[in-house]
């Protein structure tokens, strides 16, 4: 999806620091400190993660913290909320499968 | 861990919390606000549109504007907002603890005031969990925070006030809004909200919803279906739209946990499972009190009345006011909550069928069944009138508590009365001046300057949306349907700050589209 750039209301949306960050070893560009969820649907990604038993995929649905389907490994972490977790430089975000990465599930 | 003491905790920096917390602060009590989001706010900083209601109610100002406004009188009464800070229970003897960078805080309050809001409900259907699927809070989050389009077709699921709301500023994020569906008989929100998107040529599908979302790793399609009376498929209705993004607005629940892990009293209301409280939000613990979304689901408007009623009373419980002046404050703020309360979306009034304004007339079914007044139902308003030269139209059709426009006109053109429900009567008598107040003053935008003239019209419209169409540009006039009416051109556009971020776009129609053409889109093959 894109980014909003001039808004009837909210004026012109002004770009933010670009950093550099990885999602499944793929790098990507995103705002310094906007949600990790925000720089991955602006990069196309809307699966952010599959259930353990049937497989299904999940991506953000509140957007506020509070639902979890959008969580993801951040840095190593497994469960990070990235709809309200700030990217950072450098940032290694990767899919969940249940609560791991792919291949480490039983 | 040692225990932290606190004089007053508010839990929730949204309009109820930081409405108390103003109140409580303005008297000298120490406030500690507690929120779990990286900004506070609540959801005031996600809401772009004019706020229905009087002057008193902060009506006609945006919602992130008092958001604004409500955090600078916080700041410069000393109130610690403490952000990032996720309260995880609230216990007896009114402590709690905090979590805080992730460290628990114990944390010990003499008052406390639960203004934690509400969270959004969902609706099943075969495909709602596939990413795509999102709830229309996520979509105001998304544009109107984080700057970025929640998809780029998208069908909205619900047409209560958010779902109407919501669909409008996803056309002002630039977003393709395909169609809005709902269940229900009829548009759940204000018929002005549903215009606005009806006159853009977005249909409303009632008493349809969502048979599956489609896709196999996101949505990419969506197929509805009628229902009966019994909310059961009608087969043979399904209709499909390529989308990208399927929007559920269907209601909100309060955020009652932290009461209910402290034991406060609950009751079954219409406005959810909420706490039992006294008007001044005292609940059945004495100390711990609740205030806005989580007391009852109402508007941001209603949740700043309560949460100043509820700091009055924690005023009043921790010795700052007598209870002489407390009952004083709260009489003036409750007859003002009253206000909000009343007309024909007044919590009374929910899931009631009405027939007929407050003044005795017939309701637009129209507005119900398809989101615009039908050209053969609007001249029955006190509103809409017609005559030679230049006055407004207001196609405000519904009892809503606002009346904005009225003071927006200096040379009495629009009366409503004391009776902020009343709907706008236009006098043909008085004299237009062509300024413009009252079309950007309507919360609503059901007000158009309407100049008759022998051979040709000139309509006034508001148009929040980019890009602004330009003197001399031409296209084709919309009828309130949104379907085309006639060919138009542009002949002023009028931007100004009194106006805030509301456009005032001018067209000339021919005459006879004096009473039908509402709203204009520029011309494919015009550049």
């Amino acid at each position: 999806m894109e980014r909003i750039k001039e808004h009837p209301i909210l004026g012109t949306c002004e770009p933010g620091k670009i950093v550099h960050f990885t999602c499944d070893g793929k790098t990507l560009e995103g705002y310094e400190g906007e949600p990790i969820a925000s720089a991955l649907r602006v990069n196309g990604i809307m699966v952010h993660r599959y259930t353990s038993k049937r497989h299904e995929p999940r991506g953000v649905f509140c957007a506020i913290g509070r639902c979890t389907d959008c969580v993801m490994i951040v840095d190593g972490v497994p469960n990070v909320r990235t709809c309200i977790t700030p990217l950072k430089e450098g940032m290694k975000v990767e899919t969940q499968y249940g609560v791991s990465r792919k291949g480490d599930v039983k | 861990m040692s225990m932290e003491y606190k004089e007053m905790v508010v839990i929730g920096a949204g309009p109820a919390g930081l409405s108390a917390a103003i109140e409580a602060a303005s008297k000298g009590i120490k406030v500690t606000v507690y929120d779990e989001n990286a900004r506070p706010g609540g959801q005031l900083f996600k809401q772009i549109h004019k706020f229905f209601g009087s002057k008193e109610h902060k009506a006609k100002i945006r919602g992130f504007k008092i958001g604004e406004e409500l955090l600078n009188e916080a700041t410069k009464l000393g109130v610690d907002v403490v952000l990032n800070a996720t309260v995880m229970g609230l216990f007896a003897q009114k402590e709690l603890t905090v979590l805080i960078n992730n460290e628990v805080h114990h944390v010990k309050a003499d008052a406390i005031l639960v203004a934690t809001g509400a969270s959004e409900n969902m609706v099943n259907f075969r495909g709602w969990t596939l990413p795509g699927v999102i709830g229309a809070g996520a979509a105001q989050t998304m544009m109107n925070l984080h700057h970025i389009k929640p998809g780029n077709k998208i069908l909205m699921v619900g047409t209560g006030n958010v779902g109407l709301v919501v669909s409008f500023q996803l056309l002002q994020a630039g977003c393709e809004v395909v169609a809005l569906v709902d269940a229900a008989p009829a548009i759940g929100g204000y018929g002005v909200h549903a215009s606005k998107l009806a006159r853009t040529g977005i249909p409303f599908y009632l008493s349809h919803t969502v048979k599956v979302a489609e896709g196999e790793d996101h949505v990419t399609g969506v197929t509805i279906a009628e229902v009966d009376s019994h909310f059961k498929f009608i087969p043979g209705t399904e209709k499909h739209f390529d989308v990208d993004t399927i929007c559920v607005a269907v209601g909100l629940s309060p955020m009652t946990q932290l009461l209910k892990m402290d034991g406060v009293k609950m009751e079954d209301t219409r406005g959810g499972y909420v706490p039992a409280c006294k008007k001044d939000g005292s609940t059945s613990i004495p100390g711990v009190f609740a205030a806005g979304d989580v007391a009852g689901i109402e508007e941001a408007s209603s949740a700043m009345i309560e949460g100043r009623m509820a700091g009055a009373a924690i005023c009043e419980y921790l010795g700052y006011e007598d209870h002489e002046e407390k009952e004083s404050r709260e009489e003036t703020l409750f007859g003002s909550l009253e206000n909000l309360r009343e007309g024909m979306f007044a919590p009374k009034n929910r899931g009631k069928k009405i027939e007929k304004t407050e003044e005795g007339i017939d309701i637009s079914q129209n507005l119900l069944r398809h989101g615009f007044i039908g050209d053969d139902e609007v001249e029955r308003f006190p509103g809409v009138i017609s005559k030679k030269g230049i006055h407004p139209v207001i196609e405000c059709s519904q009892n809503i508590p606002c009346n904005p426009c009225q003071s927006a006109c200096h040379k009495g053109c629009i009366a409503i009365g004391d009776h902020m429900t009343s709907l706008p009567v236009v006098d043909p008598e008085s004299e237009c001046i062509n300024c413009g107040m009252c079309v950007a003053s309507c919360p609503g935008q059901a007000i158009f300057l309407v100049d008759e003239e022998e051979d040709h019209t000139l309509i006034t419209m508001p148009y929040e949306f980019y890009p602004l169409p330009v003197v001399g540009e031409k296209g084709m006039a919309l009828g309130r349907d949104g379907h085309e009416v006639c060919e138009a051109e542009i002949t002023n556009v009028r931007t100004s700050k009194a106006y805030d971020h509301t456009a005032l776009v001018t067209m000339k129609v021919p005459a006879k589209y004096a009473m039908t053409a509402r709203f204009y889109k520029k011309g494919e093959d015009v550049l």
